[in-house]
C-alpha cells in the first residue's frame, strides 16, 4: 500500500538500522510505529508521510535526504 | 497507580483489547494471521451470512420441516440460535484476525494502518451498495417478508444478516486484502 504506487519512495532504512544493530521492534519503538509498517517502509510497499520520514530519520540519526530518495540508490553507496 | 482502561464506545472497542492485539501478546490467535486463514475465515464469514438470511426464507423453501408443529418450532428456533452465535464468533475471529484494525481509533493505530483502515471501508461502502441493491431486487421480486408474524417468512433473518455485515464487511475485506496484517 502506497501513496502514490506510480512513484515509489526509495529508501535505505533496513541499511541504517541494521548499521545501528536495531530490530524492526526497536525503530518502530523510535518512531511510534507498529513494527509491520516499518517493515513496509523497507520493502518500499509504502510511502511514509513527512512526519513519520522525519520522525524515522531522527531516529536513525540521519538527515532525511540521506534516508529517503525518489531515485533508487546505488548499492554501496 | 494502574492507567484506566479507555472504551472507546463509537468504535466498540478497548485500548488494551487493541494494543493486546496489535503487539502480539496473546499467541494463541497467531494462527489466524495468515492471508490465506484469513481468507478462509471471510469465505466462511460470507457463506454464515448468506444461511443466515435464508432463514428468512425457510418456510418458503421446499424443506420438510413444518414450522407450524411443535418440534418443527423447536428445531428452527435451536438452528437459529446457533447460526447466530456462529455468525457472532466468525465475527468476534474477523476482529481478532485483523488486529482490531478496522474498529480502532485513530489514535491507537499507525498512519500505514490508519490508511488500510480507511481504504477498507472505502471497499466496505461500494460491496454493501452492492448488498443493499440485492436485497432490494430480493424483497421486490422474492417471496414476500413478515416482521414480528407469527406466520410466513420471518424477515428478521434478513435484518440481522444485513447488520452483521455492515459491522464485519470492513474486517472482511481488510482481511482479504492485506498480505501482513
Amino acid at each position: 500500500m502506497s501513496r502514490n504506487p506510480e512513484e515509489p519512495v526509495y529508501n535505505r532504512i533496513e541499511e541504517a538500522r541494521t548499521a545501528l544493530g536495531l530490530s524492526r521492534q526497536d525503530l518502530a519503538d523510535k518512531a511510534g510505529v507498529h513494527y509491520q509498517t516499518i517493515g513496509y517502509l523497507e520493502r518500499e510497499e509504502y510511502s511514509p508521510s513527512l512526519v513519520l520520514a522525519l520522525r524515522i530519520a531522527k531516529s536513525l540519526n540521519q538527515e532525511v535526504s540521506e534516508l529517503f530518495s525518489l531515485n533508487p540508490f546505488k548499492k554501496g553507496k | 497507580m494502574r492507567k484506566r482502561n479507555k472504551f472507546y464506545w463509537f468504535e466498540g472497542v478497548t485500548e488494551k483489547g487493541v494494543k493486546a492485539l496489535l503487539n502480539d501478546e496473546n499467541s494463541k490467535y497467531r494462527w489466524l494471521r495468515p492471508q490465506r486463514n484469513r481468507r478462509v475465515l471471510v469465505i466462511l464469514m460470507g457463506i454464515g451470512l448468506v444461511l443466515t438470511s435464508m432463514g428468512s426464507y425457510w418456510p418458503t423453501l421446499k424443506t420438510n420441516l413444518n414450522i407450524d408443529s411443535g418440534v418443527g418450532l423447536i428445531i428452527y428456533s435451536v438452528t437459529a440460535v446457533f447460526v447466530i452465535l456462529a455468525i457472532l464468533g466468525g465475527y468476534s475471529f474477523l476482529r481478532i484476525a485483523v488486529r482490531s484494525i478496522a474498529d480502532a481509533p485513530d489514535e491507537l493505530l499507525d498512519e500505514r494502518q490508519i490508511a488500510v483502515r480507511n481504504t477498507s471501508f472505502r471497499y466496505a461502502y461500494f460491496i454493501l451498495g452492492y448488498i443493499l441493491m440485492g436485497l432490494m431486487v430480493l424483497i421486490l421480486f422474492g417471496p414476500e417478508l413478515q416482521m414480528f408474524q407469527d406466520e410466513g417468512n420471518d424477515g428478521s433473518f434478513v435484518v440481522v444478516a444485513t447488520l452483521f455485515a455492515c459491522a464485519s464487511l470492513p474486517s472482511m475485506v481488510m482481511a482479504w486484502r492485506e498480505r501482513d496484517i
